[in-house]
């Protein structure tokens, strides 16, 4: 199959293959390449496509990806590249009278518009007759200078290697500032920011005829990117207010629906509902194509399921004040109890297990203590197969977006883990207010 | 609410278990609207196997809506049908009312079209 160079945005190096094998099975197109052999310190990875337009269709909504470009050479050095441009002369034939235009740049080191000016003009043994055109060329070329990062303050002199290429798909990252927080209507203390949103909906393979559900809804924010890609999405969660917009930073706008009047997806955020999901009412069967969710860590927001510190007292909810028993007031609400994170995350993949079709996504944030962590953290469970485990860093702790399939197996209570010790997020919200010293 | 998250739904009360009368709950005291939305045929040929088609028919009887008795064979191809199914499930919408369980008796209350199903402290 022939070569491409997939050019990564510079940020969450550790999604980025993930996102890229999603994108691989929700597209349908075939990419070969040598994971064990990439390091995130590249922004480019060389990978195998069957055709130009399957690699265009690959990165189409890719979040991570800026561009995917024919591979036309790469070296060292500019001779060495060179050299490799000069053994395919036959392709360059099709662009002698295009429009083109050229980008160059450096990663890991500015290039200035003479340095530009000066690649550009090495390229001229192509032969190009066609006008230059800055918008709209019909070829693009990208040449990329990969210096590298350093701690150093000054950015290395020579570059550790150069690459060339037909640019001849884009990604979608022009989709972080429609779905940018700050733009938002409705918002709260716990959204999660548009970059890593979307890229939970490529995780998810949402798409058009596809039902996704979020039992931790908060604001909203994968309700409205899954919609976004065509599916059809429903959430819950234990706090209403969330939901109608009664607590959360913008209030007057009657909470998600104003963000769902603003991204115009009213036909596919079908509804949302209060309800604890440790106690959910939803009926039995597969429902659901994806969960898709941001549980409470039990740090900014709460993590609560109905009970009672010290059992449920049953009388209390007939209790009369004002002439109505206490639980049929219009102000009840009942009691709660925190809901500790490994409970969280097992009750989660048990549900997960029975409500998702075969081969449905679960796609989840782990928090995790980065000192702590260890892979075997990561719950299992017979019914679901872990696809994708990538790491977002905070210094002393993590979250790490889980991505889970369903598999045909029946899904009965998992047999517990016998784990060598208490997984890393197990009780996160004490760790974390402790400054994750030693308890 | 829709009527596509209502087929999806029961009476999770502690020891209401009957089957036939935790599901599908009685709406009670409707107001409904009715709201356009662009056909999404896809998602509807893909969620027919996923909906209880019994429980859809007693509701949609009870709101008076109209839906046939039965799935036809080649739903995809029932134009009719489509159009029925999509105006029952996705463009009805229950705005105030309440959702009743004939087992229980639990009112599950529905404000601004979000459904409350919070447990009481004696129901969990």
């Amino acid at each position: 199959m022939p070569a491409f160079i997939l050019q990564f945005a510079h940020c969450h190096e550790d999604f980025r293959l993930a996102e890229l094998d999603a994108l691989s099975e929700l597209e349908g197109v075939a990419v070969r390449y040598d994971a064990a052999g990439y390091s995130a310190e590249s922004p480019i990875l060389v990978v195998e496509i069957d055709s130009a337009a399957s690699a265009a269709k690959l990165v189409r909504r890719a979040i991570l990806i800026r561009s995917v470009s024919e591979y036309w050479g790469s070296g060292a050095t500019y001779a060495e590249l060179f050299a490799e441009v000069k053994r395919t002369p036959d392709r360059w034939n099709e662009y002698m009278q295009k429009s083109f235009k050229f980008t160059v740049e450096g990663f890991g080191r500015s290039l200035t518009q003479k340095e530009k000016v000066a690649v550009i003009e090495s390229f001229s043994f192509l032969g190009f007759e066609g006008p230059i055109r800055m918008k709209d060329a019909e070829a693009e070329f990208l040449v990329c200078e990969e210096y590298g990062e350093t701690d150093l303050p000054v950015p290395p002199e020579t570059p550790k290697k150069l690459w060339f290429g037909r640019i001849v798909g884009r990604g979608s990252r022009h989709l972080i500032d429609v779905f940018d927080v700050k733009k938002r209507k409705y918002l709260g203390n716990t959204t999660m920011d548009a970059e890593l949103s979307l890229v939970m909906a490529n995780q998810a393979l949402a798409q058009p005829g596809t039902l996704v559900y979020d039992p931790f809804m908060g604001t909203g924010s994968f309700l409205l990117t899954c919609a976004h890609f065509g599916a059809c999405s429903m959430g819950s969660d234990i706090d209403g207010r969330q939901i109608r917009g009664t607590a959360g930073f913008r209030r007057g706008v009657n909470g998600i629906s104003a963000n769902v009047d603003q991204y115009q997806v009213a036909d596919r955020v079908l509804g949302s509902a209060v309800f604890d999901i440790s106690r959910n009412p939803w009926r039995a069967g597969a429902l659901f194509d994806a969960i898709v969710t941001d549980p409470p860590y039990g740090v900014r927001a709460g993590a609560k399921r109905l009970g009672r510190k010290n059992g449920t007292v049953p009388q209390k909810s007939f209790t009369v004040i004002d002439g109505v028993e206490n639980y049929k007031r219009s102000d009840y609400y009942p009691p709660t109890v925190a809901y500790e994170m490994s409970a969280v995350v097992s009750d989660l993949l048990a549900f997960a297990a029975e409500r998702l079709v075969v081969g449905g996504r679960l796609v989840y944030w782990l928090p995790t203590v980065a000192d702590e962590y260890e892979p075997e953290d990561v719950p299992l469970h017979p019914a679901l197969r872990l696809v994708a485990n990538s790491e977002q860093p905070f210094g002393s702790w993590s979250r790490r977006l889980i991505t889970m399939v369903r598999v045909a197996a029946s899904p009965e209570r998992a047999a517990s883990q016998v784990a060598a010790h208490d997984p890393a997020h197990k009780n996160f919200r004490d760790k974390y207010f402790n400054k994750f010293e030693p308890l | 609410m829709r009527l596509i998250t209502h087929n999806m739904l029961k009476c999770h009360v502690k020891n209401c278990t009957d089957p036939d009368k935790q599901f599908p709950l009685r709406f009670k005291d409707v107001q409904l609207e009715q709201i356009d939305a662009e056909r999404n045929d896809e998602f509807l040929v893909r969620m027919l196997p996923r909906i209880d088609w019994p429980a859809l028919s007693k509701t949609t009887k009870e709101l008076d809506i109209t839906l046939p008795e039965t799935v036809p064979g080649n739903p995809e191809d029932d134009e009719e049908f489509l159009q029925a199914l999509h105006t029952a499930i996705l463009e009805t919408h229950i705005k105030q009312g309440s959702m009743l369980c004939d087992g229980c008796g639990h009112e599950y209350k529905i404000t601004n079209g979000i459904p409350n199903m919070l447990l009481a402290e004696h129901e969990i």
